[in-house]
């Protein structure tokens, strides 16, 4: 079954993983700061300009900035206006069957109509 | 009879309901918002003049000032005309309809009818508006001819936003006037 607990494959997979980004950032650093006649007379000619070395960082960090504004942004935008039906009811609501009422049973359970919950709110139970 | 009680909108200002029954199955609910208040007025009228100012000094050009001094009065007047609603009001006349009226500051008022066969109910709903959760009254219309569908939702006061004890008297004003429909069958 699933459990959170180490098993031996999990660490396996966490060292690999380790080394692999380990090895990924040194490379990146390596790009970033050798020279590049250092790196052509090694034979390694074919590498990306140094430009997105900085340009890549910059592009992420204002994307994370910007997310959250567009999420922000993104909810306000779905958010029912005041007059819209969706405030009210929806489609599984519309289409929902009337059980029969039965006696001294437990009343099916099914979205109660507004003018209802209204009436039961706001005039006192005499 | 007549009577007004205070409130208070859901952002804290003060309105006032005015509640007049005409007759058994008349009732006329008007909100009033605060006016455009002086303080105010004034601190948005030096801000934008001194802000001209300041850049008269940069630029030496006195049409920045000239401009400043149009863009406020025709900001002003833009603003009462179309933006700053004086009253809201509710007439309910039971067999005949709902008449929704806003009145803006500079007189000018606007206003909607509903025919009593389109109106389904009057309720408080619960929405997110901004960040916040509100109530606000609305009225619920329904195609005469398929009575058990909710086909449109009005807002009502929406500009000046009472809080739930505001509505609460206006709510059941209306079912007052509404429940008479059930009893008195309606000539169609």
């Amino acid at each position: 079954e699933n459990s959170p607990a180490p098993l031996p494959e999990r660490a396996i997979y966490g060292f690999a993983l380790f080394l692999g980004s380990w090895f990924g950032f040194m490379l990146y650093l390596i790009w970033a700061y050798v020279p590049e006649a250092w790196l052509f007379s090694l034979g390694l000619t074919y590498w990306p300009q140094k430009y997105w070395a900085v340009a890549l960082p910059a592009y992420l960090l204002v994307a994370v900035g910007i997310g959250y504004i567009l999420l922000f942004g993104i909810n306000m935008m779905s958010t029912a206006p005041l007059n819209s039906t969706h405030t009210i009811t929806d489609n599984y609501a519309k289409k929902q069957q009337q059980k029969k009422f039965q006696e001294e049973a437990i009343p099916a359970l099914r979205d109660i109509p507004i003018s209802e919950v209204n009436r039961m709110f706001f005039f006192p139970e005499k | 009879s007549m009577e007004e009680r205070r409130y208070r909108s859901s952002s804290g200002a003060p309105i006032a309901l005015r509640c007049r029954q005409h007759s058994a199955s008349c009732w006329e609910l008007a909100v009033r918002c605060p006016r455009l208040q002086l303080r105010s007025l004034s601190a948005v009228t030096s801000a934008i003049w001194l802000a001209a100012y300041g850049l008269f000094v940069l630029s030496e050009n006195s049409m920045v000032l000239s401009a400043a001094v149009f863009i406020t009065l025709i900001g002003l007047i833009i603003y009462l005309h179309f933006v700053k609603i004086d009253q809201e009001s509710l007439l309910v006349i039971g067999s005949l309809g709902v008449q929704v009226t806003s009145s803006y500051a500079s007189g000018k008022e606007s206003t909607t009818f509903i025919e009593m066969s389109q109106v389904k109910d009057v309720v408080i709903n619960e929405a997110i508006y901004m960040q916040k959760v509100i109530y606000y009254l609305c009225i619920l219309l329904q195609d005469p001819r398929d009575p058990q569908v909710v086909s449109e939702v009005v807002p009502l006061f929406q500009s000046s936003k009472p809080r739930l004890d505001c509505l609460i008297e206006v709510y059941k004003s209306c079912q007052e006037i509404l429940e008479q429909r059930k009893t008195v069958p309606q000539s169609s």
